[in-house]
């Protein structure tokens, strides 16, 4: 990197421009040429075949759920019910089988660069004071997918929930129990045709079509193209773009968005506006499987922002079982990270001092695996642990509203700064 | 009220305006009465508004009657009235005649036509909504009464009136223990309950700053077949009793005690919950004392009359004086207590006047601090150099820590009689610390933890005591609440935070808790000028961050009592946790049962459409069930009866189960306290280790 700021040439504007480091940016052709480079390697890399699970022969025995379509949810739910009906006609009482999503049954498995659930189960019987309402909750939305299922249509988690209100008590009840249902039945969640409501938005340079009409994410205006959230109806993606971008926070998106950094340096961008729903990572995996482009991330600097990104990236522990669909593998971490506080002099008062709770989130991700496996994220999160301080995007904004578009992404980019 | 060794009540105080205060040479420095500085600044005796007035005016006389009677370990009976007087009965009381308005617009409460237009028309616009809501058959409530515009100088006036079995005071000293500031005799170093050096006296000042009348006073001594009767008020400018009447009347009842009236300004409506509060926790902090208190107002609905009954007969002891410690004096005290002392020499007065330090100390002390010290020299004779000299040495050298016998916590057993007289808790757990050292001054922290309960509301509901009285105000930032708040896991004691009616209670005694107000131990019974005046209140600023102090350093220890009252309640609450699943097991497993099989016979049932359609293929085992539901042999009652009977049978055997590992035995009961029903003694106790002997008499 230090021979590249050697090579430099004046700038033009640098009188003029008195923002820290915009001399050292060269011109957009030499960013770009270097963006191609690293897209043909993306799709070079890409275009051998993943491995699966079934690949490993791993020792633990791991569960995994697959796309269904809905007759096969339906008679899943079916013999499920054939045989509830038998044990409480025998006397016994119910109980389902429910595979546990508990951390301690969870498991990162290196080659896959993604976390797995392991093969442990619980059991959920009616007739313990403990379980009776999760129990009757879980009965009850077998009964409402198998319904779903019957009639082939789609309905959120919400509308799921407002079925029987009394019941579910509130939405987080129905959405847990939700999973369960696809852990029993062996399906994504999507193939329950519950689907969650539209958070993430995408603009760009991104064509494809949505339930049968043609979208250019380009026309989308400013707020861009809100992701579908059933990904099945989603298809023929096509772009010209180099790479894409994935942004933690709305505002971030927003100004890329107005300030079209797309029509710039050709990319698609993409945020799930904080933790990422199920239709962002959907897509964001089905983006990168199709487009064969390299993903760079844009996140805060603080434990948090990295979590994000490890949501992307290897899964959630509260979905892993379904972490071969949802996961998009090796996403680059661009910015903003702990080093950068430094290297780009952004004011001390911007920066926020990090609170115990935050100190200790970010002491409990070095030591997660899929941060382990990572060298240079594992020194970043040292840094930041050490320095105890931490930054958003919008710090950068102390230079100008427009520096992150300006100046700090495109010299990010040039020198290929992403780890 | 403590009359111990007055020695300063001048008898020619009953014609005080003869005589001129002494006072330092004319100039134009112009000099203030200690009075003059408490009237000016009432607030710093919490005389800040009317509202706050009548709290500390009743918290004052509640606490001086308490005092009193425990000091001759007499139970305490307290009866405290507050009398609601309008304005024209007031007026009438200091014979001024009740005046017409003549001139309506001159008053700031005049409504101008504009303004009542207004008023008219929002009154029409209720009334309308009235119409339609009673029209539609709405239940309204009672529609609040328009608030009537309160002027300006529209005082309420209130006669608080303050009647105890305590000791009584001595017939000549009344005048002096209201009528001067800063009098007194409880300046030594002794657990006090706080601020009566200056309480009674305040309220004086606040009436005559308010109403001009004076303060009443009845009081009779055991034993005396006279009551003191005394009507005065107090000249602020000279600091001294202004006597109206000053007279012996007949005894017929033979009680003893003090009645204490006042008439001050005040705000009943604004206060009420805090003066309400305030005795419900005294009487917590003090379950072993009888209060009733009454509130009386013309309008009969206002009313409010409570009877905290007694729920013990066991006293705390009475705190003993005790000498100060050598790390807890300063340049001051060390002066003071050398004018004051009756020893001559330096060794008599370290081992004297100090606790902790023994002649053998004594004696190596003084090696140490030079070759002008010796163990024979006067005290009178040592210069201010050397007093510094003593000053550091004792900050510098090793003391034993006080010991914590000289002070008197409510004590873990008055503590939990407290609670659950005033709260009924379901549960409650107490704890009780060991004594402590700050800065030469012992304490001792007492607490308590309690769950449920009546007029208790969901969440924390912290009680703070200083030296047993309750601290009401600025309880966010205090170190009790925000221990209560951050510092305990209240869930790994199985209690949940918001949703449990958690009551803390947290005591802390000491021989120095400054309140913020007023601290007594350093209003000095010897300052009568200004410049004291002015020290005095810096002082009590000094002492506010001092009681911060020792929260801060008792936050750990408070942490640890709190705790323990946790981890006993804990079990408590485990146990209680299993008695109520076991009654309501059965009815929880029960509730669920026609939403789990309607669920499960819904999804038969559509099956058996589908089967019946042809539309899908079911295995022979599956497909006999689908034609049992289609032929109705098997429907939603059978799965629903069949449910049930499992329930039975499984709730059968857990309580089984529970019965053989509870067994029979139940909690321990609590004791409970039988008030006598005449408190006429005629009987004496001879107490022994193992019993008692009662002797009728």
């Amino acid at each position: 990197m230090s021979d590249k700021r050697k090579r430099r040439r004046p700038d033009p504007d640098s009188d003029s421009d008195t923002r820290p480091f915009k001399h050292l940016l060269k011109p957009d052709t030499t960013i770009l040429s270097s963006l191609r480079t690293l897209a043909s390697s993306s799709a070079a890399a890409s275009s051998s075949k993943t491995l699966t699970l079934s690949d490993l022969r791993l020792s633990a025995a791991c569960r995994e759920v697959s796309d269904l379509p809905p007759s096969a949810v339906q008679s899943a739910i079916e013999s499920l019910a054939v045989s509830l009906a038998r044990s409480i006609l025998s006397g016994q009482g119910f109980s389902f089988t429910v595979p546990s999503r508990s951390s301690a049954n969870q498991l990162y498995v290196p080659e896959l660069d993604r976390i797995v659930l392991k093969d442990k189960t619980s059991l959920r019987p009616y007739s313990s004071v403990s379980t009776v309402r999760k129990t009757t909750i879980t009965t009850r939305i077998l009964h409402l997918i198998h319904q779903l299922c019957l009639k082939n249509i789609h309905v959120t988690k919400r509308d799921l929930f407002y079925t029987d209100v009394k019941l579910f008590q509130d939405q987080t009840q129905s959405d847990a129990v939700l999973d369960d249902v696809s852990c029993i039945v062996g399906c994504t969640r999507s193939s329950l045709n519950v689907v969650a409501a539209e958070k993430g938005v995408v603009v760009g340079r991104l064509i494809f079509s949505d339930n049968g009409d043609m979208i250019d994410c380009t026309k989308m205006g400013m707020g861009g193209k809100a992701i579908p959230p059933n990904i099945d109806r989603v298809g023929d993606m096509k772009s010209d773009a180099l790479f894409i971008l994935l942004v933690e926070k709305d505002a971030a998106y927003m100004r890329l968005a107005e300030d079209r950094f797309y029509n710039r340096f050709p990319c698609i961008i993409v945020t799930a506006k904080g933790q990422p729903d199920v239709a962002t990572r959907l897509f964001l995996r089905k983006m990168k499987m199709e487009l064969k482009l390299p993903v760079l991330a844009l996140v805060d600097s603080d434990p948090y922002g990295l979590k994000i990104l490890s949501v992307y990236g290897c899964g959630s522990k509260n979905m892993s079982y379904d972490s071969a669909n949802l996961t998009t593998p090796d996403i680059k971490w661009l910015g903003i990270r702990p080093s950068d506080l430094d290297k780009y002099k952004i004011p001390e008062q911007c920066r926020l001092p990090m609170t115990e709770q935050d100190i200790k989130t970010g002491k409990d991700l070095l030591e997660e695996d899929f941060v382990k496996k990572n060298p240079g994220w594992v020194e970043e999160l040292n840094l930041m642990v050490k320095s105890k301080q931490k930054a958003e995007i919008q710090a950068l904004s102390s230079f100008g509203f427009q520096y992150l578009s300006e100046v700090y992404l495109p010299l990010k980019l040039q020198q290929r700064d992403w780890l | 009220m403590e009359t111990g060794g007055s020695s300063e009540s001048p008898v020619e105080t009953k014609k005080p305006k003869s005589k001129t205060p002494r006072k330092p040479k004319e100039s134009a420095l112009k000099q203030k009465s200690p009075a003059e500085f408490f009237a000016e600044n009432k607030n710093i005796a919490g005389f800040d508004n009317p509202g706050k007035s009548l709290y500390t005016t009743v918290r004052e006389l509640v606490e001086n009657a308490l005092d009193s009677a425990e000091s001759i370990s007499e139970l305490p009976v307290v009866e405290i009235t507050i009398e609601e007087i309008g304005k024209s009965k007031f007026n009438s009381m200091i014979g001024l005649i009740d005046r017409e308005r003549i001139d309506e617009a001159l008053y700031d409460d005049f409504e101008t036509a504009k303004a009542r237009e207004k008023r008219l028309a929002k009154e029409a616009r209720v009334q309308e909504i009235q119409a339609k809501n009673a029209a539609l058959g709405k239940k309204v409530k009672e529609q609040v009464a328009i608030k009537a515009i309160k002027g300006r100088g529209e005082a309420s006036f209130y006669r608080v009136t303050c009647k105890d079995n305590g000791k009584g005071m001595p017939h000549d000293d009344i005048p002096n223990m209201f009528g001067r500031v800063l009098s007194g005799t409880k300046y030594g170093l002794k657990q006090t309950r706080g601020k009566f050096g200056l309480g009674a006296k305040m309220a004086l000042i606040w009436s005559k700053m308010s109403t001009g009348l004076p303060i009443e006073i009845s009081s009779s001594m055991k034993g005396q077949n006279y009551v003191s009767f005394c009507r005065l008020d107090i000249d602020i400018h000279r600091n001294i009793p202004h006597i109206h009447l000053h007279e012996k009347r007949d005894n017929k009842e033979r009680c003893h005690g003090a009645e204490i009236q006042v008439v001050i300004e005040g705000n009943w409506t604004t206060y009420r919950s805090k003066i309400l509060h305030y005795m419900r926790q005294m009487a917590v902090i003090t379950p072993y004392a009888q209060f009733l208190f009454s509130f009386v107002s013309d309008t009969s609905d206002k009313n409010v009359s409570i009877k905290f009954a007694r729920r013990t007969d066991i006293m705390p002891p009475v705190p003993l004086e005790t000498k100060y410690h050598p790390s807890a004096v300063d340049l001051l005290l060390i002066k003071r207590l050398i004018a004051e002392t009756s020893k001559q020499n330096l060794l008599q007065l370290l081992q004297h006047e100090f606790v902790n330090i023994g002649k053998a100390y004594a004696e190596r002390l003084i090696g140490e601090m030079g070759p002008d010290f010796s163990p024979k020299m006067l005290v009178k004779s040592l210069t201010s150099q050397q007093l510094v000299r003593i000053h550091q040495l004792f900050r510098q050298a090793k003391f034993d820590d006080p010991s914590g016998d000289c002070l008197s916590p409510a004590g873990e057993y008055n503590l939990r009689l407290g609670i659950i007289k005033e709260l009924h808790p379901d549960m409650v757990a107490t704890y009780s610390g060991s004594a402590q050292v700050f800065e030469g001054h012992p304490f001792i922290v007492e607490a308590g933890v309690s769950v449920g309960g009546k007029d208790v509301k969901q969440g924390l509901n912290i009680f703070r005591f200083a030296n047993r009285i309750p601290l009401l105000f600025e309880q966010g930032a205090d170190v009790v609440t925000r221990t209560a708040l951050k510092r305990i896991n209240w869930n790994s004691y199985k209690i949940n935070q918001t949703q449990d009616k958690i009551g803390v209670f947290v005591s802390i005694v000491s021989t120095k808790i400054p309140f913020k107000g007023t601290g007594k131990e350093y209003i000095g019974d010897d300052i009568s000028e200004i410049a004291s005046a002015v020290k005095v209140g810096l002082s009590i600023l000094k002492n506010f961050s001092r009681l911060l102090e020792i929260y801060r350093l008792t936050a750990l220890r408070l942490q640890t009592s709190i705790q323990q009252c946790c981890i006993q309640l804990k079990s408590k609450i485990v146990k209680k946790i299993q008695a109520r699943e076991q009654q309501e097991r059965k009815r929880n497993l029960s509730k669920y049962i026609p939403d789990a099989t309607n669920a499960i016979y819904e999804v038969l049932k559509e099956m058996t459409h589908l089967h019946a359609s042809k539309k899908r293929r079911y295995e022979d085992k599956d497909a006999e069930l689908l034609s049992k539901v289609s032929a109705r042999l098997i429907t939603k009652d059978t799965l629903r009866e069949k449910l049930a009977q499992h329930v039975e049978q499984v709730d059968y055997e857990m309580a089984l189960e529970y019965a053989t590992q509870s067994g029979v035995k139940e909690e321990p009961r609590e004791n409970i306290y039988l008030q006598l029903l005449e408190a006429e003694k005629d009987f004496i106790d001879f107490h022994g280790p193992v019993f008692v002997f009662r002797l009728f008499q």
